[in-house]
């Protein structure tokens, strides 16, 4: 079962941007997948910064582990939000085995 | 008799040095001051933003200002900025009011006070610039492939970096004791040379207090600290073992200097006693200047904006780890 978050209601322009916005989500994406949901995050019409990116993949990556990306569905990004997603995730689970490895 | 203070000819993110002296002069001591204007030639907007926040802070203890000696053209354009809110003019010329009629798309001075209205503001302030340009038109047909239309090309690398300096300015400056700061911003673009300018200013904790400790800082030192924040992943709070309930990434500064740089442009940063230029001059404040608070300017070339690509800008991934994710 999927549980899909539309990131462009929290847009303003064509940008999802703080960290602020993203965290509550994030909170929302972890009901979701204690659920034993797969959460899509959907990006359609949308770019993001690095930071609204981190704090809502990877959050979820330093508190679950790697692992939950399997339960993760990235929809319709573009270019730029894909390279970002690419970036936060191997960077957050580097940290998070790195962590965890002692 | 109030005290008087004389501003400089410049107050830009050029005369960092003087604009942070003369604020600090402003802010020292108490009573009612009377601001000299008569010398001031040019303002920029990290100029603006320090003017500004230096006139609130000063309200905010109830110090009277007043303002003399404004030439009417520096009149009407520090009041366009409103820089003078709750400021007294005596002996100034006549303000022009030609507020948004030069094509230099003059945004008004703005302060925010919390990180929920970081958003709304980038993208305010982004739409308000750009929507000033010449030639730009918001209502033209996207382009087919990515949807967007050059507008959009040119807001989204604005409203990226704004988003990254506001939210620095309301979460990181207001530790170590001072949860009360506010943040500043002011922008302008030039119609001759196409620049772009933003100043974001916030009399917070500094980044030298909130990186301390930090072991990428060999000395306690301001310079130190300014470029320290801006490497790839430095943080004051990258560990989830420091704070269960938030982390962050030690990429936002490094890549908001990125947009500037490879936008034709630069970051000045101060903080503390210190001024990084990122395509110029860095060290120690002349004349043991001090700005408690962190204050940027970031000034950008109109032409490279469209061209950016985030991608392109987020530092090298140096682990062995590749991750499996799921695109649909
Ligand atoms: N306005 C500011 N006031 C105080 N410290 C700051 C400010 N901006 C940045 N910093 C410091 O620089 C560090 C790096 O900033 P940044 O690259 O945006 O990364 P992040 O916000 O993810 O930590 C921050 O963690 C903080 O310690
Ligand atoms: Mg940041």
């Amino acid at each position: 079962m999927r549980s899909q978050i539309t990131l462009n209601q929290y847009a303003r322009g064509h940008m999802v941007g703080t960290r602020h916005t993203a965290s509550p989500l994030r909170d929302e994406a972890e009901k979701a997948l204690a659920r034993g949901y797969e959460v899509v995050l959907d990006f359609a019409g949308v770019e993001a910064t690095q930071s609204f990116v981190d704090e809502l993949v990877g959050g979820l990556i330093l508190r679950h582990g790697p692992d939950i990306l399997s339960r993760l569905i990235f929809r319709a990004c573009s270019d730029d939000v894909r390279a970002i997603i690419e970036f936060v995730a191997a960077d957050r689970c580097d940290q998070y085995l790195k962590a965890h490895s002692h | 008799m109030p005290k008087t203070i004389t501003l400089p000819p410049y107050l830009s993110a050029r005369s960092a040095d003087d604009t942070v002296a003369v604020c600090g002069l402003l802010l020292e001591g108490g009573g009612a001051v009377l601001v000299d204007a008569s010398r001031l030639k040019f303002a920029d907007p990290f100029g603006l933003a320090m003017l500004g926040a230096t006139f609130q802070m000063l309200r905010d203890v109830e110090r009277t200002v007043q303002v003399c000696g404004l030439g009417a053209a520096a009149a009407g354009y520090l009041g366009r900025m409103d820089v003078f809110e709750g400021v007294e003019r005596v002996d100034c010329g006549p303000p022009a009011n030609q507020r948004h009629n030069r094509g230099d798309s003059l945004v008004e001075l703005t302060r925010l006070d919390t990180p929920q209205e970081v958003d709304q503001a980038a993208y305010r302030l982004a739409h308000a610039l750009v929507g000033h340009l010449p030639g730009i038109d918001p209502d033209e047909p996207p382009d087919e492939m990515s949807g967007y239309t050059t507008f959009d090309r040119l807001v989204e690398p604005i409203q990226y970096a704004l988003s990254e300096l506001l939210e620095n300015a309301l979460t990181h400056a207001r530790g170590h004791g001072f949860a009360h700061a506010s943040v500043w911003v002011a922008s302008q673009h030039y119609p001759s040379s196409g620049i772009i300018r933003l100043g974001v200013v916030d009399n917070g904790c500094g980044i030298l207090a909130s990186l301390r400790g930090h072991p990428e800082l060999k000395h306690e030192r301001h310079l130190e600290a300014i470029l320290a924040a801006l490497q790839p992943r430095v943080s004051c709070n990258r560990d989830l073992r420091l704070n269960l309930e938030s982390v962050n990434q030690g990429v936002g500064l490094t890549t908001t200097c990125r947009i500037a740089e490879h936008a034709g442009g630069r970051l000045v940063i101060v903080s503390g006693d210190a001024r990084h230029d990122t395509a110029g001059k860095s060290g120690e404040l002349a004349g043991h200047a001090y700005w408690q608070g962190t204050a940027i300017a970031l000034e950008c070339r109109r032409v490279g904006l469209p061209d950016i690509r985030y991608r392109e800008l987020l530092p090298a991934y140096e682990g062995q780890y590749r991750p499996g994710l799921r695109f649909e």
